[in-house]
């Protein structure tokens, strides 16, 4: 009676359905990730000592977009803006706000005339601090 | 001919685990996708001009710090040609002693963003809480 039967136990874990789901939450995490950051999508340049700030997450902050290619967009409202709109658009938007700061979320190899003439204009609207955006990098060994 | 005798609920004794697995699985990838959203950023001030009726504050040109970087990407501390590495030490040892932690940066507009970015980062990390950003209509004192 030691033969083996048609109702023989299956030891290992069936990992069939397992994987059917992690490949379904792959393919779904690969096409929501570049819709989930709002706005231009930037190769942030990349900074060690880089602070965390949540409020430029949020949903009325004013953020300054630079592309690699000096095209400017303005957050709230993601719209592409010309440099010189700036100070008119900026003011209206921090009229009433007690966190006068103003994210400027700029591509690493954008030129920085580009950056600079935002800050120009981010001064003229009344604007003195500013959020420069950066990736976070771990802290090398040492330093 | 079968051996089960302990009635129809005998062999399965061990609790399936395969949608325990899935649901920390389909956690662990949302917290990983989740985790690299935060925003991370330098601070950086612009300063403004001062105002028309008050007098401009009183030049101290020995004390003020200024990170000048050329078009080449190399650094200068006011007119002291800085190597990369060394930026850091040195803006460590002069504010050492001073109790105003003031830098500015003045970036030639040819750069590219993120070696400005580094200079500021740098400034940072060497204890210094306000950055400056030097701009041109800055230096023309509008």
């Amino acid at each position: 009676m030691k033969r083996e039967k048609t109702a023989a136990v299956v030891s290992d874990i069936n990992v069939t359905p397992m994987v059917d789901v992690m490949l379904v939450l792959l393919i779904i995490f690969m096409v929501i990730t570049p819709m989930l950051s709002k706005g231009q999508t930037v190769e942030f340049a990349k900074a060690v000592n880089a602070i965390a700030m949540k409020e430029a997450d949020a949903e009325d902050a004013i953020l300054v977009a630079v592309t690699r290619d000096g095209a400017l967009y303005l957050m709230p409202g993601n719209t592409r803006v010309g440099p010189e709109e700036i100070p008119a658009k900026v003011s209206d938007l921090l009229t009433g706000r007690l966190d006068k700061t103003v994210y400027v979320k700029s591509d690493a190899r954008a030129k920085y005339q580009a950056v600079e003439e935002v800050v120009d204009y981010l001064r003229a609207a009344g604007v003195d601090q500013l959020g420069l955006l950066t990736e976070s990098q771990a802290k090398k060994q040492g330093e | 001919m079968a051996m089960n005798v302990g009635g129809g609920s005998g062999p399965r004794a061990d609790i399936n685990v395969t949608p325990m697995i899935d649901v920390l699985l389909v956690l662990l990838i949302i917290f990983m996708v989740i985790t690299p959203l935060t925003p991370y950023g330098l601070e950086a001030l612009a300063p403004q001009p001062p105002k028309k009726n008050q007098p401009p504050p009183p030049p101290d040109d020995d004390r003020t710090v200024v990170i000048v970087i050329d078009g080449r990407g190399n650094y200068q501390l006011n007119q002291e040609p800085v190597a990369k590495e060394n930026l850091g030490p040195r803006l460590q040892q002069i504010f050492a002693t001073r109790a105003e932690r003031v830098v500015f940066v003045k970036g030639d507009p040819d750069l590219e963003f993120q070696v400005v970015a580094y200079a500021i980062d740098v400034a940072h990390g060497a204890g210094i809480d306000k950055v400056g950003l030097m701009t041109p209509k800055i230096e023309a004192g509008e």
